[in-house]
C-alpha cells in the first residue's frame, strides 16, 4: 500500500504553523506540568529512599510511628548497647547512638516566615554510624558542649545557621560548629547535636530511638529478635532505609495532584489538537480528493493524517519537556506530617519521567488525530474534488 | 432575528468546533477553581467572630513540646479569660494507621464553652461530661467509620505510650472541624500515670478588646520559666502550620498560571479559525453597512459567550461536584472541607470573560482592518 | 436636475509591491437617477474599482465621487458604514448570503441596522421578498435554494432598505443561461418599474444589452459610453 511522504505532513504544519502553533503550545504545557509535579513527587521519595545505611537497625518504642514520638528510657538504652552483635569500632566501642528528635522553629533566609527543622541528639557515635555522611566545613560537636552541626541545606535556607553564628531553641544557645553534606537524603534538612545535651535543653529525661550497626546480616537478626522479645524493653527494630522508606508516602498527594492536574488538562489539549485537525481537514479537502484520484487508498490518507496529529502532538511534547528541564536540582522544602518539620529536596527529572511525559504527548495525539482522520479518509472522491 | 440571534446562529455553524472549544474551556476552568479551592482550603483557616476569641497557649519553642498542667491556674487568674481547658494532640491510631483523624484530651465541662459555634445535644454532652472514659465525635468522623452512639472505640497511641478505650456518648455538628474527637483529659492523664502535662491550653476571652492584653499577660508571666510560653490567637496558630507548607503555595500558583495562559491559547486559536473562515461574510457585512465597532462587537460577543459558556460549565460543574461528593472520604481525609466559595466561583468566571474577550482581540482587529475590498475576495 | 452620481477627474492608483498600479485614471462621468448603467472592460480594466468606490468600499487617490451630494471620498470609515446601509444595495457575484440564515433572515439583515420594530421589518422584508418572487421560499436557508433563487434572495436584500443605488458585480457571472436571464429581467424590471438607479459590472454583451447605457473601460480610462437601443 502506496503511504503518503511524511514531509506531506511536516510541510503541512510549518505552513499552517499559526493554527497548529496553539494546539503545541498547549501540548507543550501540559507535559511540563506533568513533568514538573512529578518531578517533585520523585524528589521528595528519592530523598527518603536515599536516607538511611541498609546495615543500620533502628530502635524505637512500639507503637511508635515516627521517632519523633518514642521514647525509650536511659537505662533501656544502656542495656541495649552492650548487646552482643554490635558491630565495634577501633577503640571497641560500639556502634550505638542513642537519639533524640526535637523540632525547633526557624526562621527562613529568603522569605518571611519560618519552619520546623529537626535538631537530632545523638551520641558520640552518632557520625561513625552514618558513613556516608561528611562534614565539609568546620568540626563536629563536642559531646558536653551546646554546640550543633547543621546540614549544608539548612545552612543555606534557615537564619544564623553558619559557622560562628548561632540561635537559641530550648534554654540553651547552640553555636554552629560545622556543615556536613548528607548527599539527597532527609538528613539534609537536619541539625546535630549532642543527645544529653538536647535532653537537657528541652527537659527530656528520655531519648527517642538508638541506631546500630550489628557485625552482619545474621548478628542483625539475631538482635531483631532479642529486642523485641524483651518485654521490659517493649521495643520495635526496623532496618533504617526500610523507616524512611516508609514516608515516601509523603509524596502521595504531591503525586496524586500531578496525575489529576496531567489527565484533566490532557483531555483539555486533546480537544483542542482535534480542533486543529478538524480544521485542517476541513482545510485541505480538495487536496484530499486530489490524493485519492492519484491512487492513495482511505487508509493512506487516514494514517496520514493520524500521523500528523501525532507529530504535532510529539512537538509539544518535545517543548514541554524542554520547558522542564531547567526545573531538574532546583532546591525545595516541603512539610512532612509524620516528622512535623520541613523537608528539604531537588526536583528530580529522569529520562524516565521525559518518557511518561511524551507518551501523555503521543496519547493526546492520537485521541486528537482518530476522529478528524477518519472523517478525512471517508470523504467521497468527487465531493471533495468540487468543493 | 436580532442580533443577538445571529451572533447565536454563528456561533453554532460549526457545532463540533463549538463543542470541543467550550469543553477545553470548561476544563480548564474546572481546574482553576479545584485549584483554588484546594489553595484556599490549605491556606485560609475559617475565621468566624468565635474564633477571633479563642487563643492558644503552646511551649515556645514548638508544639511538640509539653507544658505542665499547673500553668492553668495561672492562666485562669488572667483577667478577660473566661474559661481554660487542657488540650492535648493525642494522635492515636483507631484500627489502621490509614484511619487517621484528630483526637484531643480535653476538659470535658469546658470544650464546648471554648468552641461556642459546635452544636451538641445538651443531653448527649451532659453524658460525655459525666462519664470519665466518653468521648464525644464530630459528625464527619461518626459517618466515616459508620459509628453509632454507645459504641466502644479503643485508641493505640503512638506519641503516648497507653491505649485510651472509650465509649462514644455524643456527637457535634458544624461551626468547627467536624472530624475531631475529643475525651477526658483526665483519663488520659490517669493512663499516663499522673504525668501531669498538656499539649497546649485553649482559652476564651471575654471580647476583643481582651485579646492582646491576654496573650501578653500569659506569656510575661511563665518568661524565663523552664517552659516558656507562646499564646496566638487561632488563626495565627493555623496560619502557623500553613506557612509550612512553603512552596505550596506558589506550585498551586504557577499551575494556575499555565492554565490560564493554555485556555488563552486555545480560544484564540478556535476563535481565529471561525474568524479566519468567515472573513468573507464579514466584508459582506460591512458593505451591507454595518461599521467597524459592530463587527468588532458581534465578534467579541460570540468569543464572550463561548467562553462564558465553558466557564460556566466548568466552574459550576466544580461546584456541583464539590458540594456532592463527599471530599472527606475520597482525599483520605487530606481535605476536610472543600467549599467553592462564591468569590472563586465569581474569580472563575471573571477570567472565563477576560479569556473570552482577550482571545478575540487579535483575530476581530485583523478582520476590521481588512477592507472590505480584499475581503470580497477571500475565498472560504 | 443634478444627476445622482457626479465624479470627477478620478484616479485610483494602487500599491502593488514596489510599482504603482493606476485603476483608474482621471475619469468624469455622471449618472442621473433612474438610469441602468452596465460598466464593461476586460479584467484590469478598472470597471470593478469604479463600482467600488461609487458603493463606497473604496477610496478615489485623487478626484471625487458625489453620489446625491455627498463627497463619498470625505466621510470615515464609520460614517461610510452607515452611509451604505442607507444608500447602496450590494448584489454580489458568488451571491453571498450568509450560510447560516434563511433567505428571510438574510433580507433582514441590512433592517437590523435601522430603528424599525420587528413588525415593520417583516412588512418590508415580505414586500421585497414577494418582489423577487420568492415570498413563497423565505424560509429556506441558501443551501436549500438554487442559484437563480439564491442571487434573487441578494437582490431582495439590496432592495430592502430602498437604496439611492443599487451596485451589482457580475451579477449572472456564477449562473446558468436561463437564471442570469431571469435575473436580468428582475433588474430591468426593478429600473422601469420602481425607478432605480442600477449600475452593473459585467463582462457579458448579452447581460449588458439589458441596460439602458453602457459604459467601456479599458487599462482605467473611459473608452465609449453608448445608449442601449430599445
Amino acid at each position: 500500500m502506496p503511504s503518503i511522504p511524511v514531509t506531506y505532513n511536516l510541510r503541512n504544519i510549518r505552513v499552517r504553523w499559526r493554527t497548529t502553533i496553539a494546539t503545541v503550545l498547549g501540548v507543550a504545557l501540559v507535559v511540563s506540568v506533568f513533568v514538573m509535579v512529578m518531578a517533585l513527587a520523585r524528589g521528595l521519595k528519592s530523598t527518603y529512599v536515599q536516607t538511611g545505611d541498609p546495615r543500620n537497625l533502628l530502635v524505637m518504642r512500639r507503637g511508635s510511628t515516627a521517632e519523633s514520638s518514642s521514647q525509650i528510657m536511659r537505662e533501656e538504652m544502656i542495656r541495649m548497647k552492650y548487646l552482643p552483635g554490635i558491630a565495634r569500632d577501633a577503640q571497641d566501642r560500639p556502634y550505638f547512638s542513642p537519639e533524640i528528635i526535637v523540632l525547633i522553629y526557624l526562621n527562613r533566609l529568603d522569605a518571611q516566615g519560618g519552619a520546623n527543622v529537626i535538631v537530632r541528639g545523638m551520641g558520640e557515635m552518632g557520625l561513625a554510624v552514618r558513613p556516608n555522611i561528611v562534614l565539609s566545613e568546620g568540626r563536629m560537636f563536642q559531646s558536653g558542649r551546646r554546640e550543633c552541626v547543621v546540614s549544608r541545606r539548612v545552612a543555606n535556607r534557615f537564619a544564623n545557621c553558619l559557622i560562628g553564628q548561632s540561635f537559641r531553641a530550648g534554654k540553651a544557645e547552640w553555636t554552629v560548629v560545622g556543615i556536613f553534606e548528607a548527599g539527597k537524603s532527609a538528613y539534609e534538612s537536619e541539625i546535630w547535636a549532642d543527645a544529653d545535651e538536647v535532653r537537657d535543653a528541652f527537659n527530656r529525661n528520655f531519648y527517642g530511638s538508638a541506631l546500630i550497626r550489628p557485625v552482619d546480616d545474621a548478628a542483625s537478626a539475631a538482635l531483631v529478635r532479642r529486642i523485641e522479645s524483651d518485654r521490659t524493653l517493649s521495643a520495635r527494630v526496623l532496618k533504617e532505609t526500610d523507616y524512611y522508606k516508609d514516608q515516601t508516602k509523603t509524596a502521595g498527594p504531591i503525586q496524586f495532584m500531578g496525575g489529576f492536574l496531567a489527565t484533566i488538562m490532557s483531555i483539555g489539549a486533546a480537544f483542542s489538537a482535534m480542533n486543529t485537525m478538524y480544521a485542517a481537514v476541513g482545510a485541505r479537502t480538495r487536496e484530499i480528493g486530489t490524493l485519492r484520484v492519484l491512487g492513495f487508498k482511505r487508509r493512506s490518507i487516514y494514517l496520514s493524517f493520524l500521523l500528523e496529529s501525532v507529530l504535532l502532538a510529539g512537538l509539544g511534547g518535545v517543548i514541554g519537556c524542554l520547558m522542564s528541564l531547567p526545573l531538574n536540582g532546583v532546591a525545595t522544602g516541603t512539610f512532612s506530617w509524620t516528622s512535623f518539620s520541613e523537608v528539604a529536596f531537588e526536583f528530580r527529572i529522569t529520562p524516565d519521567l521525559l518518557g511518561k511525559g511524551m507518551m501523555f504527548a503521543l496519547v493526546m495525539g492520537v485521541l486528537g488525530g482518530l476522529l478528524p482522520a477518519r472523517m478525512a479518509a471517508r470523504k467521497p472522491v468527487l465531493v471533495a474534488l468540487k468543493t | 432575528m436580532t442580533i443577538a440571534g445571529f451572533i447565536l446562529r454563528n456561533a453554532l455553524r460549526n457545532k463540533r468546533r463549538l463543542t470541543l472549544t467550550i469543553l477545553s474551556v470548561s476544563l480548564s476552568l474546572f481546574l482553576f477553581t479545584t485549584l483554588q479551592t484546594a489553595l484556599r482550603e490549605l491556606t485560609q483557616p475559617p475565621s468566624t467572630s468565635d474564633s477571633a476569641l479563642r487563643l492558644i497557649t503552646r511551649h515556645r519553642v514548638s508544639l511538640a513540646n509539653v507544658l505542665p498542667e499547673k500553668y492553668q491556674y495561672r492562666i485562669q487568674q488572667v483577667p478577660g479569660v473566661e474559661v481554660v481547658s487542657k488540650f492535648t494532640w493525642f494522635g492515636g491510631i483507631y484500627q489502621d494507621e490509614k484511619n487517621f483523624f484528630p483526637q484531643f484530651a480535653v476538659e470535658p465541662e469546658k470544650i464546648f464553652r471554648i468552641f461556642t459555634e459546635a452544636k451538641v445535644d445538651p443531653l448527649e454532652l451532659d453524658a460525655f461530661i459525666k462519664e470519665r472514659t466518653a468521648c464525644i465525635v464530630g459528625i464527619k468522623t461518626m459517618e466515616r467509620f459508620g459509628w453509632k452512639i454507645g459504641d466502644r472505640i479503643t485508641l493505640r497511641g503512638t506519641i503516648w505510650d497507653c491505649n485510651p478505650e472509650l465509649v462514644i456518648r455524643g456527637v457535634y455538628r458544624e461551626g468547627i472541624d467536624e472530624t475531631n474527637l475529643f475525651f477526658h483529659h483526665d483519663y488520659f492523664n490517669e493512663l499516663m500515670n499522673d504525668l501531669g502535662v498538656t499539649g497546649t491550653f485553649w482559652l476564651r476571652v471575654r471580647d476583643e478588646a481582651a485579646v492582646q492584653p491576654v496573650i501578653d499577660a500569659i506569656d510575661a508571666s511563665f518568661r524565663n520559666s523552664d517552659a516558656e510560653t507562646k499564646t496566638e490567637t487561632e488563626r495565627a496558630f493555623q496560619l502557623g502550620f500553613v506557612s509550612m507548607f512553603g512552596n505550596i503555595k506558589m506550585l498551586i500558583g504557577s499551575i494556575s498560571t499555565v492554565i490560564v495562559f493554555t485556555m488563552v491559547l486555545v480560544t484564540a486559536s478556535t476563535m481565529s479559525m471561525a474568524i479566519r473562515e468567515r472573513m468573507r461574510e464579514l466584508a459582506v457585512l460591512k458593505a451591507i453597512g454595518f461599521n467597524g465597532r459592530q463587527v468588532f462587537s458581534l465578534i467579541l460577543a460570540e468569543s464572550f459567550g463561548l467562553a462564558m459558556a465553558g466557564g460556566l460549565l466548568g466552574c459550576v460543574g466544580a461546584w456541583a461536584l464539590f458540594s456532592n461528593i463527599d471530599v472527606y472520604k475520597a482525599t483520605q481525609g487530606f481535605f476536610i472541607k472543600f467549599d467553592v466559595t462564591p468569590h472563586i466561583l465569581a474569580s472563575g468566571l471573571l477570567l472565563a470573560g477576560l479569556l473570552g474577550a482577550i482571545s478575540c482581540i487579535a483575530p476581530a482587529w485583523a478582520s476590521i482592518r481588512m477592507s472590505v475590498v480584499t475581503g470580497l475576495k477571500e475565498t472560504d | 436636475m443634478t444627476p445622482i452620481v457626479q465624479i470627477r477627474e478620478l484616479t485610483r492608483v494602487y500599491q502593488q509591491g514596489e510599482i504603482d498600479v493606476t485603476a483608474l485614471d482621471n475619469i468624469s462621468l455622471d449618472i442621473p437617477d433612474g438610469d441602468f448603467v452596465a460598466l464593461m472592460g476586460p479584467s484590469g480594466s478598472g470597471k470593478s474599482t469604479l463600482l467600488h468606490i461609487m458603493a463606497g468600499i473604496d477610496r478615489p487617490t485623487r478626484g471625487s465621487c458625489v453620489v446625491r451630494g455627498v463627497d463619498v471620498a470625505k466621510l470615515s470609515e464609520t460614517e461610510l458604514a452607515e452611509w451604505r446601509n442607507h444608500h447602496i444595495g450590494f448584489v454580489f457575484q458568488t451571491f453571498n448570503l450568509i450560510p447560516v440564515l434563511t433567505a428571510f433572515e438574510n433580507v433582514e439583515m441590512p433592517l437590523l441596522l435601522t430603528g424599525l420594530t420587528a413588525s415593520e421589518r417583516r412588512a418590508h422584508v415580505e414586500a421585497a421578498l414577494e418582489l423577487v418572487g420568492l415570498k413563497d421560499r423565505m424560509h429556506h436557508q441558501p443551501r436549500q435554494l438554487s442559484g437563480g433563487q439564491e442571487q434573487r434572495v441578494a437582490i431582495a436584500r439590496a432592495l430592502v432598505t430602498d437604496p439611492t443605488l443599487i451596485v451589482a458585480d457580475e451579477p449572472t457571472g456564477n449562473l446558468d443561461a436561463k437564471s442570469a436571464t431571469e435575473v436580468l429581467n428582475l433588474l430591468v424590471a426593478l429600473n422601469r418599474d420602481a425607478g432605480k438607479t442600477i449600475i452593473m459590472v459585467t463582462h457579458d454583451p448579452k447581460a449588458a444589452a439589458h441596460a439602458r447605457r453602457v459604459l467601456h473601460l479599458e487599462k482605467g480610462e473611459l473608452l465609449k459610453d453608448e445608449e442601449t437601443p430599445r
